[in-house]
């Protein structure tokens, strides 16, 4: 791993996409492990959405060395999760009865998740054209 | 009179949004990271400490602990550690953006300590 430029934009989304990886699974695995009857599908989607944080953290790492293949798919895939869970949390709110990471396009981290995988692929979009660091 | 610990989170939440607001000007005069901003950046960690060692000792007589408030306090301290690791060779413009985003992340934890406590 000694191609990985020094720096450039991904060191910031590295940053947001470690911090959301434990912040979301610290949050799902408080609230599955304490409160599991309350909210499961909820509480799962969180643990969801952590996992899709840690994969897009070694996603945009791979791609900050050029190899941005697992990027390309990881980075939609997260945009999905945010815009389908958002979506369902506002149509179905009864699915819903405690608040998941990605509830109405993740309101409750100042919609951050709904940025994150935007600026992730025009960032990759740009490290496409160019591979060259900042 | 709020309590030590929640005086200790307001002066830690205000020196977190200067640390934010200073790296973010840096950042977008497209500067490279100062050394005096890495000095801020640490000193706010030595108040993130001081404000979980007062969480810590008012957990013996305060009320019941929970995870969550446990949870934070371990997170508030390690933030910016793991931050200013990740840019300890790299003084580009970005790597200031990533002090940016870190001391708005404890900030934002500090607060929620609070309304966990």
């Amino acid at each position: 791993m000694t191609d990985i430029p020094r720096s450039g934009p991904h060191k910031v989304l590295l940053a947001f996409y470690a911090l959301f990886t434990v912040a979301a699974g610290a949050r799902a695995l408080v609230q599955l492990t304490t409160q599991y009857d309350e909210a499961p599908v909820a509480y799962w989607l969180s643990l969801a959405a952590a996992v899709t944080y840690a994969l897009g953290w070694y996603a945009i790492r791979e791609a900050s060395a050029g190899r941005t293949a697992f990027a390309s798919v990881m980075l939609w895939v997260e945009l999905a999760g945010v815009l389908t869970v958002g979506t369902l949390s506002l149509v179905e709110p009864d699915w819903f009865p405690d608040a998941s990471v990605w509830s109405d396009f993740g309101i409750g981290y100042g919609f951050v998740p709904a940025v994150l995988p935007i600026a992730g692929l025009l960032w990759l979009r740009h490290q496409k054209r160019g591979p060259k660091p900042i | 009179m709020p309590s030590v610990s929640t005086q200790i989170t307001f002066i830690v939440v205000g020196y977190a949004v200067l640390v934010a607001l200073l790296a973010l000007v840096v950042a977008l005069r497209k500067q490279e990271r100062p050394g005096w901003l890495d000095q801020l950046a640490w000193m706010l960690e030595a108040l993130l400490v001081v404000r979980a060692l007062a969480g810590l000792g008012a957990l013996g007589d305060g009320p019941p602990s929970t995870s969550t408030y446990v949870g934070y306090l371990i997170a508030s301290v390690c933030v910016l550690p793991i931050a200013m690791q990740s840019i300890k060779d790299d003084r580009a413009v970005w790597s200031s953006a990533v002090i940016a985003v870190a001391a708005v992340a404890v900030g934002v934890v500090a607060v929620r300590l609070e309304m966990t406590a």
